[in-house]
């Protein structure tokens, strides 16, 4: 490698002076809710910590009288009357028709919760924030470190690497997860999906996440893959997504391919080769035995393309 | 670029401080790493000015939001620059069809806080800057992290969520991109 013929010029770049106005501008959100000032971006962020203080002055007398217990803030809005309170482990919280609530998960992130939809806090502590989500429908904008943040639903969890998402259950406990920032990781029982910003994943009870999708993916491969997942659509579902699939729809063949086997695990890895040419260092039987490692790597260089 | 390496690890204290909330251990934290996570985004986003203030704010209070959870059992700097990797990737999904770096704005980095007085290597920055932001981003985010902030493989790999054998790869491939993009512009 070439290396010094541009290293050292590098190593000549200036560091560019970020602008005061930055730290004032993170100041101002921290300091917005004393200020009384109109919820701006970090609007949820800010509801969250008025609230906790608005709780703190205002349900002293009710604090004291209760054990200890973990507890999540809520401010609960039906129609024009907010009503403010908390969420403690094991406690339940439900929307009707009308009426939308927002959890402040201590100081890492907020949940919306929409109109009839049921949730229940399940444990609040360091190194476990966790959410159930029996119906409905939430959105979390989370800020914590990977792996702190989780919703349970009927049919898998949603582990939080960092992102904002929605997540939604249906009364049979069917779920769709949609990410709009960051990363989600959708879990059941070893069987795993990781879902980027811009993708959604659908999950069934008793059978887990199903194979994540662009949300601008064909609506063919959208359908086609439902009925792979979870219709028994088999190899003509699989036909029709290999045939509809983009470059970037390699993110889903990414996870086919280690749902198939056989012929058909070979004909996903040849669509896969075919829109995007295999990495160096990524060794076609390996990829085909689904070496973690291998499989790893692919998907790293794939991400870019995502 | 001058790196001076005891500033690079902010220490214990000041992590624990902002843990407890403490305002002014936040500022200490902002101050030791404001300018490398905003040339990051600067670079990264081709000179853009106001989408590299945009992301620094972003990454800065989502760490101090995030930072009571911190349980140190990774480096500081990786969960830093982790987010700062996430930063960046969301914003190039969002700004797609943006590819080709502003020649106007990148040689506005250059700006006049800069002390490159000699003629001759103002120019050779100039042309850096320029090669450095039209890198397809794969590459342009392990430079920028290696150059501005002097990470190691392993810190790279941590922050970028991949292995140091693809940090090691990337970076090969970066610099040869970068050396024949720089020859077409000299």
């Amino acid at each position: 490698m070439k290396e010094p013929a541009t290293n050292g010029e590098l190593r000549d770049l200036p560091l560019a002076k970020a602008p005061d106005s930055i730290w004032t501008s993170i100041e101002a959100s921290l300091d917005a809710p004393l200020a009384g000032r109109r919820p701006g971006p970090l609007s949820a962020l800010r509801w969250g910590i008025a609230a906790a203080a608005l709780i703190a002055v205002g349900a002293g007398a009710w604090y004291a009288t209760r054990p200890p217990k973990a507890a999540w803030d809520v401010v609960r809005v039906d129609g024009a009357l907010t009503e403010r309170g908390k969420i403690a482990v094991g406690e339940w919280l439900q929307t009707d028709g009308s009426s939308r609530a927002r959890i402040s998960v201590g100081d890492i992130g907020t949940i919306e919760v929409a109109p009839n939809t049921r949730v229940r806090m399940v444990a609040s502590r360091p190194g476990e924030q966790r959410l159930r989500l029996a119906r409905g429908e939430i959105s979390a904008s989370v800020s914590a470190p990977p792996r702190l943040f989780f919703v349970d639903t009927p049919a898998s969890t949603a582990v939080d690497l960092g992102c904002a998402y929605t997540m939604k259950a249906d009364e049979d406990g069917n779920g769709l997860l949609r990410v709009t920032l960051g990363w989600v990781s959708l879990e059941w029982a070893g069987r795993e999906a990781l879902v980027p910003a811009g993708a959604s994943c659908r999950t069934r009870p008793k059978i887990g996440p199903g194979t994540p999708y662009f949300d601008d993916a064909p609506q063919g491969l959208e359908d086609a893959l439902g009925s792979f997942d979870f219709g028994g659509g088999g190899a003509d579902a699989l036909d029709i997504v290999l045939a509809e699939a983009r470059v970037r729809d390699t993110l889903t063949l990414w996870h086919l391919l280690s749902r198939v086997e056989g012929a058909g695990r070979q004909r996903v890895y040849n669509r896969m080769v075919e829109l995007v040419p295999l990495p160096k260092g990524v060794a076609p039987e390996k990829a085909l035995q689904l070496d973690p490692e291998t499989m790893k790597l692919w998907r790293e260089e794939l991400a870019w393309k995502w | 670029m001058v790196t001076d390496l005891s500033d690079r690890e902010i220490s214990a204290d000041i992590v624990e401080s902002c843990r407890r909330g403490d305002r002014d251990a936040f500022r200490a934290l902002y101050e030791a790493y404001k300018d490398k996570v905003y040339s990051i985004a600067l670079y990264f986003f081709h000179g853009d000015e106001s989408a590299a203030s945009d992301m620094t704010q972003q990454v800065f209070l989502k760490l101090i939001h995030g930072i009571a959870q911190f349980r140190g059992e990774a480096g500081f700097s990786t969960w830093l620059y982790r987010l700062v990797v996430n930063a960046c990737m969301d914003g190039a999904r969002r700004a797609k069809p943006r590819q080709l770096a502003s020649a106007a704005a990148v040689d506005a980095l250059a700006g006049p806080g800069s002390q490159e007085h000699d003629f001759a290597r103002e120019q050779t920055a100039r042309s850096v800057r320029a090669a450095l932001s039209a890198l397809p981003v794969k590459f342009r985010l392990p430079m920028l992290l290696r150059y501005f902030e002097e990470l190691s493989y392993g810190e790279m790999a941590a922050a970028m969520n991949c292995s140091m054998g693809t940090v090691a790869s990337r970076l090969n491939r970066g610099h040869k991109m970068l050396a024949r993009k720089l020859e077409s512009l000299r």
